[in-house]
């Protein structure tokens, strides 16, 4: 994995680019520091960590313009409304890496033992701003009109507020090769798929309501959360979870009568979960109720380790993006 | 909730569409009644609590499983038993008509645009 302090490249490589955060670096050179000013960081629609008020908030970058000081990048607080979002310079801006989530983590931890004495804290045990809306809520300035802009408040760090979901490293292992094999040897899987996101989905159930030893109507909570992750990626597949390569094919499967569940089997399923934390932030959930959802999550992620050999294709059976026809590929 | 309104009074906070049903009442079982009743008002008054927490506007939306299932929990701590989704929204249509609410704008900015999906992106979290 290289270590780059220059945007990301368009190429869809599956290699990892980790990159440093060299502003922190006590032994900046010179050039170091014109590279980082000069040159595009980060990139549009780019995840980033941004500092504001001393804090760190995970933001998203829109927009990127170079002039006389520098590249600055207009950025959108995820989260936040959208009144909040500005230019900013490189200095303020951070990569979203597990390093710097770490560092966003105890910097914000710091801050708010710090200013602890100020603030009450909120029904989910986050700080809260010192003016809310009537509803309640969590406090956020989604919630708030009448919250001052200076940023006294405290937020939750980003990462609290994000689902801890650790993809295991076997599971990861098919994302790395699907995208060698999708993205750079122009392959595609054959769909239908069996077993389905839908299959696999009912298969755990009923591992879950042998395992618990439960009735099946005991069993609601956790459907209702698959449920949920069934609605998730029927939504977010043809957004969010296809390589370009894979659109086409998409378009010509997928009709009003067929959804992407019923399709697409275990390999796009666990592309969802590596989006999963932040579509989940969006839902608003409890911070008790959250920390039970993870549970369920991570058991499922297991559960797909387990019987990866069933729900995953070892060998690629892939179709070929250019001649369309099907061809084991080992 | 179809059937017209009632001669009850509109409550604060409640939708125009839903007036609140009298709970069943029988004259010859009066502390029952009471106790019935209380038990009634208990379980509104937590509904209304958790409504606070997640807003029914928000079970319109993608992310209405996981809205109810919050719903769910919430209830099943404050009153110390299971709650099924179907008997949630059973409890929310005293109050709500969930079919005439609009999604929440913010779900529409989440995957408002499509993005393919690139390895740099999806293994951010990789270790090296």
């Amino acid at each position: 994995m290289g270590s780059s302090n220059t945007a990301l490249s368009d190429d869809d490589s599956a290699t990892v680019t980790k990159t440093d955060s060299d502003s922190d670096s006590a032994t900046e050179t010179d050039e170091e520091i014109c590279n980082r000013y000069d040159t595009c960081l980060f990139r549009e629609d780019e995840k980033v960590l941004a500092y504001h008020s001393r804090f760190i908030y995970l933001a998203k970058v829109l927009k990127c313009e170079k002039r006389s000081n520098g590249w600055h990048y207009f950025v959108h607080y995820l989260g936040w409304k959208k009144n909040w979002d500005e230019w900013v310079g490189v200095d303020r801006l951070m990569k979203f890496t597990e390093e710097n989530l770490q560092k966003q983590e105890a910097i914000n931890k710091k801050l708010k033992e710090e200013r602890k004495g100020e603030f009450r804290t909120s029904k989910r045990g986050t700080s809260l701003v010192s003016m809310r809306h009537p509803k309640g809520s969590r406090g956020k300035k989604r919630n708030s009109d009448s919250i001052c802009k200076d940023k006294q408040t405290v937020p939750s760090d980003s990462s609290e507020k994000l689902v801890n979901i650790r993809i295991p490293l076997t599971l990861k292992k098919h994302l790395i090769n699907d995208c060698e094999f999708i993205t750079h040897l122009g392959k595609l899987f054959i769909l239908p798929r069996t077993p389905s996101v839908e299959d696999i989905l009912k298969m755990y159930l009923d591992y879950r309501y042998k395992k618990d030893n439960i009735m099946a109507s005991s069993c609601n909570a956790v459907r209702e959360i698959f449920k949920g992750i069934c609605a998730y990626f029927n939504k977010a597949l043809p957004v969010i979870l296809l390589y370009k390569s894979e659109r086409k094919q998409y378009r010509c499967i997928i009709t009003e009568d067929l959804r992407p569940s019923m399709v697409y089997g275990a390999e796009h399923l666990l592309r969802l979960f590596v989006k999963l934390p932040e579509l989940l932030m969006r839902a608003d959930i409890e911070q008790k109720t959250l920390l039970e959802l993870q549970k369920n999550l991570v058991d499922f992620l297991k559960f797909l380790q387990k019987n990866q050999n069933a729900l995953f294709r070892s060998i690629y059976h892939v179709e070929d993006v250019e001649t369309s026809t099907s061809k084991p590929d080992i | 909730m179809e059937g017209g309104k009632d001669k009850e009074d509109e409550q604060d906070g409640v939708s125009v569409h839903s007036p609140c049903k009298a709970p069943p009442s029988s004259a010859s079982s009066l502390p029952k009644f009471f106790a019935g009743e209380q038990q009634e008002v208990e379980l509104e008054l937590r509904l209304l609590e958790a409504l606070e927490i997640y807003p029914p506007v928000k079970l319109r939306g993608m992310h209405r499983h996981f809205v109810l299932y919050g719903l769910m929990e919430f209830l099943q701590k404050s009153l110390d038993r299971q709650f099924s989704p179907d008997e949630v929204l059973q409890l929310l249509d005293r109050f709500y008509n969930l079919e005439v609410l609009k999604p929440d704008d913010e779900e529409i900015d989440i995957l408002n645009h499509e993005e393919d999906l690139l390895a740099t992106k999806l293994f951010c979290q990789e270790e090296p």
